[in-house]
């Protein structure tokens, strides 16, 4: 017991010293809020998918650093979505398209439960 | 009720079939190929050997290489490069998040194909120019960018992507 403590302690510690973040500093909690939801809906340019909050490649630091001086100088969340736009290109704004053939991936899931559970259904009254 | 199976047994895997398919046939590297054209950002840097450079520095047909001492894939298409540089176009390099002197040995030791190299040890000017990574390729002519390859760039992606921009502004000189 007191092993496997030590052991998840060490390796706890480990992880935090290798994930070691930047820090980003604000004045109060609504730029924070922005900034973490304007992270979240930037894509990453080196992934294949998803946003630069949950990337740590040398180019997703960079635009995270970027968002947070343009919110810091005041710019709208408009006016950094179109300044990161202009450089890595429209499909940056990382909003999943609602149409074509992503309603399968959006449908498919609900459509597989709904067959499922007639196929069940009608199994157990026969 | 049996029929309802087997009519699913039939369904669902021709829809499984078609989503994949449609998703696998998608060619990836077609997508990235168009470049909405943007002029150069302004800038003002030192090269290697402490020039000044500015976007002026970009006039004829030239091609803006961003490479790093650090980068594996870079060493890749450096042949390709050279090969480049005997033609008549302008390849200019852009030395990405490196320190000088790295730069200037890993030239030394494989060769320099470049007319100069503008020093970007922040990335700045590469963030500018959307960037994601190194290496990558901008085709620039007019003081316009109209082309980007985005990792190594080879005789085909040369044939298919450059080329054809290459003639396209060549003929509308004409």
């Amino acid at each position: 017991m007191t092993a496997s403590a030590l052991i998840y302690l060490f390796l706890f510690s480990m992880s935090n010293g290798l994930n070691a973040e930047a820090v980003y500093m604000f004045d109060d909690a609504s730029e924070e809020k922005r900034f973490y939801s304007l992270i979240s809906e930037i894509r990453c340019p080196k992934c294949t998918s998803g946003s630069i909050a949950s990337s740590d490649v040398p180019v997703s630091r960079d635009l995270k650093q970027r968002v947070y001086e343009l919110i810091k100088s005041g710019s709208s969340n408009e006016e950094i979505k179109d300044y990161v736009k202009q450089r890595f290109g429209e499909s940056s704004d990382y909003k999943p398209a609602f149409d074509g053939l992503n309603y399968i991936l959006w449908f498919g899931p609900f459509i597989f439960l709904g067959l499922l559970m007639a196929i069940f259904y009608s199994k157990r009254r026969l | 009720m049996n029929r309802i199976y087997s009519l699913l047994l039939i369904v669902l895997p021709v829809l499984i079939f078609i989503f994949f398919g449609k998703v696998l046939l998608t060619d990836e590297s077609e997508l990235v190929s168009y470049y909405e054209p943007k002029p150069i950002p302004q800038f003002q840097l030192l090269d290697l050997q402490d020039q000044q450079i500015s976007p002026s520095a970009f006039n004829n047909i030239s091609l803006l290489n961003v490479w790093a001492s650090w980068c594996i894939t870079c060493l890749v298409e450096h042949p390709f490069l050279t090969q480049l540089s005997k033609n008549d176009i302008d390849l200019i390099g852009l030395n990405y998040k490196d320190s000088k002197a790295s730069a200037q040995q890993w030239l030394q030791k494989r060769g320099n194909p470049y007319q100069f190299s503008i020093f970007d040890p922040r990335g700045d000017l590469a963030f500018e120019l959307g960037v994601t990574g190194a290496p990558e390729t901008f085709l620039i002519a007019n003081q316009q960018i109209i082309g980007h390859v985005q990792g190594e760039l080879n005789q085909e992606k040369w044939e298919s992507i450059f080329l054809p921009l290459i003639r396209g502004i060549q003929n509308k000189d004409q």
